[in-house]
């Protein structure tokens, strides 16, 4: 376990399989270190990444939730990830709008050959999130 | 398309004015059956009704200020397995006129042999409101549009209505106009299609432009988005932040009625409904061990912000949903001003157009710049 | 004597690959070799292409039964159970014929054991032989022991021979025991039907034109060189810096046709004018301060799209173009500057400075290229390419041996893509197909977590040797992961890799009747392990251990750990909550239909029957031929009018083959293998035809001009009516003083912004002949980029020395044509001189574009989209340029954009291969990933069926159900989201799976 006092934050990765996910595993045979605080999860598109999903992380417990996709024209079923920039914009603006801290979900295009990109995004977005603190509904039994 | 024409108003009122005009629609053989509101024997309320025989044309009452359910759910009912056999007019407020053409979108609704005719909105009561208030005057239509024309706030309004800012039915074939006429002589019926303009020519009626009409409205609607941007106001004072909004669902029990009165939440079993929900004992208590404790039955927040995700952008705002809470949330309040939001990022409009497509089945290539990187 | 089932593709880059995945995916057995030591040839070190600046890549991989390579994109490598790569390898020798090859192949050691290799890495670290990285151009270094690209599956390590001093450090490090530093070669037999050459290009080196100082000034890069610079897998991680001094340059100028279009070279290379543009547009796009002048002769962007796309970095990016050539380049030593003396159309000098200069080096033959078509007993062209006809563009001069890509002349990835197809489908001919609905599916292994209920699963966690243990506490994790639900047993093994292992897994597994599994271990597939167990891609998950976790998270074991334990936890709820979902097999019907009876059409149709395959042929008007018949001569040389009897005649006597005239299809109903068209006859009634497959070659048409006085004067006339003119010998050429033909006539233009691709090389043609008739003609070519690409060259040279005279114009001065009494007058500006050029002359000939017929009916028809030039839409540019987004409908020719003959021949074959592919299986086998609809809970909305880029959703008309065809769903989960009411499942990945394996993550 973590150390006490020190804040590790917990954050679920949906990642599309022909781009970030394949991204990840360039990081990875190249040796890139990232924060070890990512839990990925492979989905064959980020069109099938239902915002339910999304929320159920969230309200779950995880601190932060990243959607990684291919480049907007590059992906592998012809538009997935644009249908996934909607529906996770709308997503977003409900958060937004009932204030439940839409900046812990994050949205990546990351291609196949970016594993450098990668593995910065995972720094960025792991000290994003320590900032932003633990997610209040970790706790929350009530909700 | 621009024809109108006047129905005059007789001693009768305007209610028989309304009775007569959808009566002469069986006399010139334009309709089977008409879908109508109709006043209960016993008086409290009125609620929607296929209408087969126009001698029951003298319970119908689409003025009376009381929605108690969506009718665009009950055009659904009976048009979504297959289109209407018979020609079926039906008679609509613009919420459920702009909810109607959303579930035509979602192939809920089939607009074959259908004749739709829209009337304008003063608003309406809850239905505990409207049952009081019936009680207390003789006719409760007349005594509404009577308030109305002095142009008083109507306090028993519901809250949806009096900061909805669509009071004209859009895609209408006719319709019945009572905004900027002289409800004491005339009311104004207004062709929206090529068929509307059809039977207008057909019933013979009088052609006539209402000229105070357009300011009537552009007055009533910018009176109704004043009092909107206030209420959104207040909600996002009460609503926003986990604590307020979970003090706000405080009272929810999950019985999921706001989905039911939903004229757009049309999935014949809910998501929420399903055996996905239904989960093995030992999650339960996980999940409670993990927290302390755990609200049963669990996933409430995750109930209302997944509707908002569904259908916050098909949402006309009808208001239903509070109406159906046992509990009093505002359901609609935050559907409300969320589907503002969402509804102007996409420049989308329901219930507007037949031919814009739903944001969800489409996309721009270029766009939303600030959503991934 | 049977025929054989296998085949060799010489060559692994993008030509080679494509052809082996066709050929594999169609079930036959590749053996794919290459010189090198790793798959990919030019291609993995170029990021993104032109005309879309997008990947892509992953859309060549096969479409159905797509499970296998699912997992891997072309990037990350090749895992397809039927394709046997073959790294390191040179054929030495070839003895038998067409059909029954035996084939002599050597293959040199790597000087690591695969099977071994554990790719830690650790050779790579203490090897001290440091020399230049040929992935990355020799921009940045690498080890004398190492992989190709890091990205690359199985990234087993190589030792280079040349290099590598032979110390030992490597071999006492590795922890398997798996380098052998003894230089070896093995020679292995192979039987095989039929050859293809897909050996692709050699870049021109550009040391060889010394004038450029490449080499001698740091800051002059070649164009593939600078594509490593700005990818970010490249030496700067994507940032664009320069050699000399690591600063972005503020301006870069790029030189066209070095090592092309001069005297050495008398050949255009074709993809070179794209591929700057396409850096160029990068670069701006990125960096809109950059300046960037191209130097060019011509902009051949002839290719679809491609003209919209120039264009573009013309008028809205801001990109200048230069005609002109640079004589020289001198740097300017303080600043490392480039000085580049320029030589411009009006003759003016001109000296200009850039802190950056990238040559666009053309394409030559590979090394040791004669040698291996001498083995092969293939004939070379005068260019050293490998000859191949006309009018059989994928042939050799030897029969089972076929070629494709640049192997035969320079060119770009969506043509090689097109001869790789035909090649493929050539190559066909010569093997015994088998029945491949149950090769190549996971499907087809009954699941054991099919046949068992109660989920009992097992854990296995590899140690790496000490790859995985070293920063992850296996010891931790196997008794967090014995406490997870439904576990029977957990089992740690050193090397999962070890096949020797896979014994003992196997006992075990029995042994606790475990139905489910999950493996902890690193990027290795294990697929042919895992299918003799009775697991598929759903019933057994792989956490990667090693990737995921331990080489990535080095220093932070605990987190590490942690972080392990709830990814193992996530992939057992993931394979706990799997349900059996059996997908019933969708029967194919094994007959085409061929839209048009032009040359793609009939050849398309041809290369049908060689399969065996029934066609119905349809053709709109009253006879078969298209356009052929109006075309006499070639440039080339060949005979189309013989060529064009001797098609019509086979596909006339082919009892396979029914033609139907003056025939149009009007309705398409149905999906890939079972779709169901109705075809109205000319005053007739509807008719229905079952077919599995649709080819749509229906052509193209010659613009009609409006311009240039045509219609006017019998003297203007278009190339085409020339050319018959020439054929019945009905002008008087000795008699004629002058001609002017005039390009680009409705081509490129505001209304139709793209190359017609022939016309130049139809006004060689026709000049030349206007020459041989009469020397004495003064022919003058009124032309705006001359794009005689590829060999076509040749000819464009042959007309200069034989005194045709070339003027340019521009879109803004363009050539006048009046009449002046008798005689005809074509006035021009100067672009040298700028002045006015006024000729008089007997024939003015205009090259009129090629475009679309009205294509709406025919594309509505048939529910498939055109592009905005009214050209079919395929499904992708590059890599799916014969398919459409719909499967089992294919296009060729004229049809999809304006193409030479040899062009179309080629995509005729390729779209017959697709349709082959299809229709020569039993039944297609759903993958395992694919959605169902839960019809209790379906509303009907039809959402899904509105979301799927497959049309793999419809409503049965008699159910009224929305139903899924399995077969042509990718499992890609769009109709999942669509769905509000979760009547929209995605097996192995339904929602009750997710949210227990969102729950596990923390």
């Amino acid at each position: 376990m973590a150390e006490v006092g020190q804040f590790e934050p917990v954050i679920v990765g949906f990642f599309c399989n022909w781009c970030t996910a394949a991204a990840a595993d360039l990081a990875g045979t190249s040796r890139m270190q990232y924060p070890p605080n990512i839990r990925p999860i492979r989905v064959m598109c980020s069109g099938s990444v239902d915002p339910v999903y999304v929320l159920r992380a969230l309200l779950g417990g995880a601190d932060g939730v990243i959607i990684g996709g291919c480049p907007p024209g590059d992906c592998h079923y012809v538009s997935g990830n644009y249908k996934a920039r909607r529906r996770m914009a709308i997503l977003k603006t409900i958060l937004a709008t009932v204030g439940l801290e839409e900046e812990r979900v994050w949205v990546r295009w990351i291609s196949a050959a970016e594993g450098a990109r990668f593995s910065r995004t995972m720094n960025e977005l792991t000290q994003a999130i320590k900032k932003l603190g633990p997610n209040p509904m970790k706790k929350d039994w009530s909700i | 398309m621009s024809s109108s024409a006047i129905l005059p108003v007789g001693d009768g009122g305007i209610l028989e004015a309304v009775r007569v005009f959808l009566g002469s629609l069986w006399q010139k053989k334009l309709i089977d059956v008409l879908l109508v509101p109709l006043e209960l024997p016993s008086g409290g309320n009125v609620v929607p009704a296929i209408v087969s025989d126009p001698s029951k044309l003298k319970m119908a009452n689409p003025l009376a200020p009381i929605m108690p359910l969506n009718s665009a759910r009950q055009v659904s009912a009976i048009t979504r397995a297959s289109p209407s056999a018979e020609r079926l007019g039906v008679v609509l407020r613009p919420c459920e006129m702009r909810a109607l053409i959303e579930l035509v979108k979602l192939k809920q609704v089939s607009l074959e042999n259908l004749l739709l005719i829209g009337i304008d909105c003063l608003g309406t009561y809850s239905a505990g409101d409207y049952g009081r208030f019936a009680q207390e005057v003789k006719s409760p239509a007349s005594d509404f549009l009577r308030k109305f024309q002095e142009g008083k706030e109507d306090p028993l309004l519901r809250k949806a209505c009096q900061i909805c800012e669509y009071p004209v039915p859009m895609n209408a074939d006719l319709v019945i106009g009572l905004l900027g006429t002289d409800l004491n002589n005339s009311i104004l019926l207004k062709a929206g299609t090529v068929a509307g303009e059809r039977i207008i020519g057909e019933l013979g009626l009088k052609k006539s432009d209402a000229e105070n009409r357009e300011a009537a409205i552009t007055k009533m609607v910018s009176e109704k988005a004043e009092r909107r941007e206030r209420l959104f106001a207040q909600v996002r004072k009460d609503v926003r932040g986990l604590e307020k909004l979970m003090a706000t669902l405080a009272t929810c029990v999950n019985c999921h009625n706001c989905k039911t009165a939903c004229p757009l939440c049309y999935c014949q079993e809910c998501f929420f409904d399903s055996s996905v929900f239904q989960f093995e004992a030992e999650k339960y208590l996980g999940w409670a061990q993990r927290r302390g404790a755990l609200r049963m039955p669990t996933d409430t927040l995750l109930f209302h912000l997944t509707r908002l995700n569904h259908m916050v952008i098909s949402c006309v705002g009808c208001g239903l949903c509070t109406e159906a809470c046992p509990n009093n949330i505002p359901v609609a309040d935050i559907f409300r001003l969320v589907g503002d939001k969402v509804q102007k990022d996409f420049e989308y409009v329901p219930g507007k157009s037949l031919e814009e497509e739903l944001p969800l089945t489409t996309f721009r290539e270029e766009e939303l710049p600030n959503i991934g990187t | 004597m049977d025929k054989l089932n296998s085949v060799l593709v010489i060559g692994a880059g993008v030509g080679g690959m494509k052809a082996s995945l066709d050929l594999a995916e169609a079930g036959f057995k590749v053996y794919l070799c290459d010189r090198s030591s790793a798959i990919g040839g030019t291609l993995i070190r170029v990021d993104k292409w032109f005309p879309d600046n997008h990947c892509g890549l992953c859309q060549m991989l096969p479409v159905f039964s797509a499970d296998n390579s699912s997992r891997f994109c072309l990037r990350r490598g090749l895992t397809h159970p039927d394709i046997e790569l073959m790294p390191l390898t040179e054929v030495k020798e070839v003895a038998g014929q067409a059909g029954d090859f035996r084939i002599g192949v050597t293959s040199r050691a790597a000087g690591v054991i695969p099977e071994l290799c554990i790719s830690c890495g650790l050779c790579t670290e203490v090897c001290p032989v440091e020399t230049a990285s040929e992935f990355n151009e020799g921009l940045s270094p690498r080890k004398a022991i190492y992989t190709v690209h890091p990205g690359i599956l199985p990234y087993v390590y190589t030792v280079d021979w040349d290099s590598c001093t032979k110390c030992g450090a490597c071999v006492a490090k590795c922890p398997t025991q798996a380098i052998r530093l003894r230089e070896m070669e093995m020679i292995k037999q192979l039987r095989v039907g039929a050859v293809i050459l897909a050996t692709g290009f050699e870049k021109f080196d550009p040391a060889l034109a010394s004038q450029y100082g490449y080499q001698r000034y740091p800051n002059v890069l070649t164009g593939i060189e600078l594509e490593r610079i700005i990818s970010p897998g490249g030496p700067t991680d994507g940032d664009l810096l320069r050699p000399s001094d690591n600063r972005t340059p503020k301006s870069i100028a790029f030189l066209q046709c070095v090592g092309s279009r001069d005297n050495r070279k008398d050949y255009c290379s074709s993809v070179c004018c794209m591929f700057a543009l396409k850096e160029a547009t990068l670069l701006k796009q990125a960096n809109p301060e950059i300046d960037i002048h191209i130097f060019y002769m011509d902009i051949r962007a002839f290719g679809k799209d491609h003209y919209r796309y120039y264009q573009r970095a013309r008028d809205e990016l801001g990109i200048k173009f230069i005609r002109g050539r640079v004589p020289v380049i001198r740097e300017d030593s303080p600043t490392k500057n480039l000085v580049l003396t320029t030589i411009e159309e009006n003759e003016a000098s001109i000296k200009r400075q850039f802190e950056l200069v990238v040559l666009s080096v053309g394409q030559t033959p590979p090394p040791r290229f004669q040698e291996l078509c001498q083995v092969l007993g293939v004939e070379l062209n005068r260019w050293g390419f490998c000859r191949s006809g006309l009018f059989s563009p994928v042939n050799t001069t030897r029969e089972g041996i076929y070629v494709c890509g640049s192997a035969s002349a320079p060119k770009d990835i969506a043509d090689t893509m097109v001869e790789a197809g035909a090649a493929a489908d050539r190559a066909s001919g010569w093997l015994e197909r088998r029945m491949i609905s149950t090769t190549l599916s996971e499907k087809t292994v009954e699941s054991a977590a099919e046949k068992e209920e109660t989920p009992r699963l097992s854990v296995l966690l590899c140690d790496c040797g000490q790859e995985i243990s070293s920063v992850l506490d296996l010891e931790e994790l196997a008794e967090s992961s014995r406490q997870l639900p439904d576990i029977t047993c957990v089992m740690r093994i050193p090397f999962l890799c070890d096949d020797d292992v896979w014994v003992k897994v196997d006992q075990e597994l029995r042994k606790h009747k475990v139905n489910r599994l999950v493996i902890g271990a690193c990027s290795h597939y294990f697929n042919i392990h895992l299918a003799k167990l009775g697991f598929n891609s759903s019933s057994a998950q792989i956490v990667n251990l090693r990737e995921h976790i331990a080489w990535v998270h080095r220093d932070n074991r605990q987190a590490a750990t942690d972080k392990a334990k709830n990814l193992l936890a996530m992939a057992v709820e993931l394979v706990r909550a799997l349900e059996p979902e059996p997908v019933p097999p969708m029967s194919i019907h094994p007959v085409a239909l061929v839209i048009g009876g032009g040359l793609a059409g009939l050849m398309a149709a041809l290369s049908l029957t060689h399969h065996g395959i029934e066609v119905h042929l349809v053709e709109k008007s009253a006879g078969l031929g298209g356009n052929l018949k109006q075309v006499y001569y070639a440039l080339e040389g060949d005979d189309p009018q013989v060529f064009r009897e001797d098609i019509i005649n086979q596909v006339k006597t082919n009892r396979l083959i029914h033609v139907v005239l003056e025939t149009e299809l009007v309705k398409t109903e149905g999906y890939a293998g079972n779709f169901v068209v109705s075809l109205k006859a000319n005053k007739s009634s509807l008719y229905f035809l079952e077919v599995g497959a649709i080819i749509v070659a229906s052509g193209g048409e010659e613009y009609r001009p409006t311009e240039y006085l045509y219609g006017q004067n019998k003297n203007i006339v278009t190339q085409r009516e020339l050319e018959r003119k020439l054929f019945s010998a009905e002008l008087d050429l000795k008699n004629m003083g002058s001609v002017v033909m005039i390009q680009c006539v409705g081509s490129r233009e505001k209304e139709r912004p793209y190359c017609s691709r022939l016309c130049c090389s139809w006004a060689l043609k026709n000049a030349l002949r206007l020459k041989e008739g009469n020397p004495e003609i003064e022919v003058t070519v009124l032309y705006r980029d001359m794009t005689s690409y590829g060999f076509q060259e040749e000819y464009y040279t042959q007309a200069r020395e034989k005194g045709i005279i070339f003027v340019r114009y521009g879109l803004d001065g363009k050539p006048e044509v009046r009449q002046e009494e008798e005689r005809l007058v074509v006035e021009v500006a100067e672009p040298v001189l700028g002045g006015r050029l006024v000729l008089e002359s007997d024939l003015v000939v205009l090259s009129p574009a090629i475009i679309p017929p009205e294509n709406t009916p025919l594309a509505r028809a048939l529910g498939v989209d055109l592009n905005e030039d009214g050209f079919f839409q395929e499904a992708e540019m590059k890599f799916r340029p014969v398919d459409f987004l719909t499967d089992g409908i294919y296009v060729c020719g004229l049809a999809h954009s304006p193409r030479g003959m040899g062009e179309s021949i080629a995509q005729a074959q390729a779209a017959a291969q697709r349709a082959v592919s299809l229709l020569t299986r039993g039944s297609l086998v759903s993958g395992i990933a694919v959605s169902e609809t839960i019809q209790r809970q379906c509303s009907q909305c039809e959402l899904c069926i509105t979301v799927c880029p497959y049309t793999a959703r419809m409503k049965d008309v008699e159910s009224g159900q929305v139903v899924v065809q399995g077969a042509l769903c990718r499992g890609c989960g769009a109709c999942v989201v669509a769905c509000p009411g979760g009547a929209v499942k995605l097996i192995g990945f339904k929602d009750r799976q997710v949210f227990s394996l969102i729950d596990a993550a923390f």
